[in-house]
């Protein structure tokens, strides 16, 4: 069955709903994301200091990690590049602590972010189809081209997930410790891992189909887009999931940390 | 009706350090690692991943979204309280934030609650609450008159009127724990190093102030800062020698940032100075001392300012010394329990700390358990007296003064 994000003209409605709920989820998303950087915005600029006012600025919260982005360390600053490469793509932090949670969420962020960055190269190419630009291939071939790299990174991902939920349930000092907080975040990328390879499975028939009727393929494709576009883009500034942000903005901010 | 005022405010807290608490990816590293948790008998409060959790959900009761839409959620000053005596109860050793996955800057964190909940009223802890008034009236935390600064110092002692070094005392090894000043003064002389010193012009460091969150009140921090650096400047130096762990951390960094510029002299620890010494063969050592030692970095010295290797280079020249390392060393040093306000607010709590870690001394079986800190020393000494082993505590600088024949009483 030949469809791509629905763009065939019998899952135009497809089509037209990806767009509504992406549009919805970006505008959730930023609403959040303001209120975030504005509640961060809220305190002080330095140290020591007294708020101005008691409403919190965007702008201010900018300023000020700029700032200290750019302040000269004295003990434990790294150049800005290490930080970039080490910190915060290799996560050298987490490797130090534990080889095997470094390797869990190695997976989960490589797996995700790749992802996520060929879903939206694969929404680019059809868009650019779209409004009447020639390609040199169609949307269709292109889809093919990112199946490999779909799936290579799709397995990275679901065991990162796997070796995540594994420890979360069986290790009892992290299940102890672990609050919904935790447990949502766990939640929402173990569902769009899975209902991705659902998703697609239904539609070649490999195993992750389970032998579902490939008529339920679109379904199936829809469900597993708007779940991943509320967990990856609107429910990122309300939840645990903010911390793809501002984790690397505090790493950034603290040169690497100690 | 007029809108609810949030519960809590912002002061003290940067912009970046409320990112920080969204930061925080839970993974219970710091709760591993943190000495006062371990010692308390792991009370859920005190592990540092649980304040973070607290004051981010005050955060977002009092400015998050549904905060923007409804109205704050009210915190109950009781709930305020509790967090208070966890944040207090914390030594600022800073092991949170070398474990930290999301590169947190803990110290500076607990350090900002600690001054936002005090501006408001709340806090600090116990005695601790006593030391802006002291310290603003005496000039150091012992009430000690000023004028007695240099009653220590022995006839043997020469101190120049005026030199290139001043050797900044710290109210500790001035006034109760001599053996450190007799030995760094004593160690300096024979070396041939002219040194001064500030007398009664030497001003508390401010550390204890700034440490437990009250560097606001009436400005005595900043003032004890400006007095030192005008009274060092006066002396002509250009290099200040620190035998105190909290007063070259006080000076190293939190002057620059009281002050708003950069300190016209160097900051260096009297380890450092020794090493530097060693390497060019300026120490000729005069006794050797056949003992086996290990070395506890103070938190101070070690993980907030990175001096690890300075004093190890020392100890491990000194004739005679079997050197030995703690399992938990350098980065991942066990705080002694003292610092942070803790050893005056919470003493039970340090002494239980300091037991851990003359525990981990003891396992190593080593005779002397040496640092660079006369609050280590101090606390060190009460964890071993409680635990009644056999162990001797002695500053690395007191060793110093040994191997080259000299007294330290």
């Amino acid at each position: 069955m030949a469809y791509f994000s629905g763009l065939s003209e019998t899952l135009r409605l497809t089509f037209v709903q990806i767009m509504i709920f992406s549009a919805i989820a970006i505008v959730i998303f930023l609403y959040g994301m303001i209120g975030n950087l504005q509640k961060w915005g809220a305190g002080v600029t330095g140290y020591g200091l007294e708020p101005k006012n008691g409403k919190g600025s965007a702008i201010r919260f900018l300023k000020t990690w700029w700032a200290q982005v750019n302040e000269e360390s004295h003990i434990h600053g790294k150049p800005i590049l290490e930080v970039l490469i080490l910190d915060i793509l290799f996560q050298r932090r987490i490797l130090k602590r534990s080889p095997l949670r470094w390797f869990m969420h190695l997976c989960i962020f490589g797996g995700w972010m790749t992802l996520f960055a060929l879903s939206g190269l694969m929404f680019a190419v059809e868009m650019t189809e779209k409004i009447g630009i020639e390609l040199p291939f169609t949307p269709a071939e292109f889809r093919e081209w990112l199946a490999i790299p779909n799936y290579i990174f799709g397995y990275i991902l679901l065991i990162g997930v796997i070796i995540a939920v594994i420890r979360r349930l069986f290790i009892s000092e992290v299940r102890q410790a672990t609050i919904m907080y935790d447990w949502i975040l766990l939640a929402g990328v173990f569902i769009i891992t899975i209902s991705g390879f659902i998703a697609d499975g239904i539609r070649t028939g490999f195993i992750w189909g389970f032998g579902l009727d490939p008529s339920t393929a679109p379904p199936a494709a829809l469900f597993h887009s708007i779940i991943s576009l509320l967990f990856c883009i609107a429910y990122v500034p309300y939840s645990k999931y903010i911390h793809v942000i501002a984790t690397p903005l505090a790493i950034l901010a603290n040169k690497g940390g100690e | 009706m007029a809108k609810k005022a949030p519960s809590i405010d912002t002061k003290n807290l940067t912009a970046v350090q409320l990112m920080e608490l969204d930061s925080c990816t839970r993974c219970g590293e710091c709760v591993k690692w943190c000495p006062t948790y371990a010692a308390s008998g792991q009370k859920p409060g005190l592990a540092p991943r649980d304040k973070i959790l607290r004051w981010r959900q005050f955060m977002n009761k009092s400015y998050g979204i549904k905060a923007k839409l409804f109205g704050p959620t009210e915190i109950p000053q009781s709930e305020l309280e509790e967090f208070k005596d966890d944040v207090h109860g914390c030594t600022t050793c800073g092991i949170c934030a070398t474990v930290c996955e999301s590169g947190i800057n803990t110290v500076e964190l607990w350090e900002a609650m600690r001054a936002n909940l005090v501006k408001k009223g709340i806090g600090p802890y116990g005695k601790q609450n006593m030391f802006p008034k002291v310290i603003g009236q005496y000039h150091n935390p012992y009430m000690k008159d000023q004028k007695d600064r240099l009653n220590w110092v022995p006839p043997d002692v020469k101190i120049e009127d005026k030199a290139d070094i001043v050797y900044f005392t710290g109210c500790t090894a001035g006034y109760n724990q001599l053996a450190l000043a007799f030995a760094t003064s004593r160690v300096l002389n024979k070396l041939g190093i002219k040194f001064t010193m500030l007398g009664e012009d030497e001003w508390c460091c401010g550390s204890a102030l700034i440490r437990t969150g009250q560097a606001h009140i009436d400005d005595v921090p900043r003032q004890l800062a400006k007095h030192n650096v005008e009274a060092i400047k006066k002396k002509g130096a250009t290099k200040v020698l620190y035998a105190c762990a909290g007063c070259f951390r006080a000076s190293k960094v939190d002057w620059p940032r009281l002050l708003g510029e950069e300190l016209p002299f160097e900051v260096i620890h009297v380890s450092e100075f020794l090493a530097g010494l060693i390497k060019e063969g300026k120490i000729k050592w005069v006794k050797p001392i056949n003992k086996t030692v290990t070395y506890h970095d103070p938190c101070h010295l070690g993980r907030h300012v990175g001096v690890f290797d300075a004093p190890r280079y020392v100890l491990s020249h000194i004739p005679g010394v079997k050197f030995v390392e703690m399992e938990r060393a350098k980065e991942f040093q066990r705080c002694c329990g003292a610092g942070g306000g803790v050893k005056a607010g919470i003493p039970d709590l340090a002494l239980g700390i300091a037991e851990s870690r003359v525990k981990d001394a003891t396992a190593t079986n080593a005779d002397i358990l040496s640092s660079c800190c006369p609050f280590c020393k101090r606390n060190l000494s009460d964890g071993r007296d409680s635990l009644k082993v056999d162990i001797v505590v002695e500053d690395v600088i007191e060793m110093v003064a040994e191997a080259l024949g000299l007294e330290t009483k």
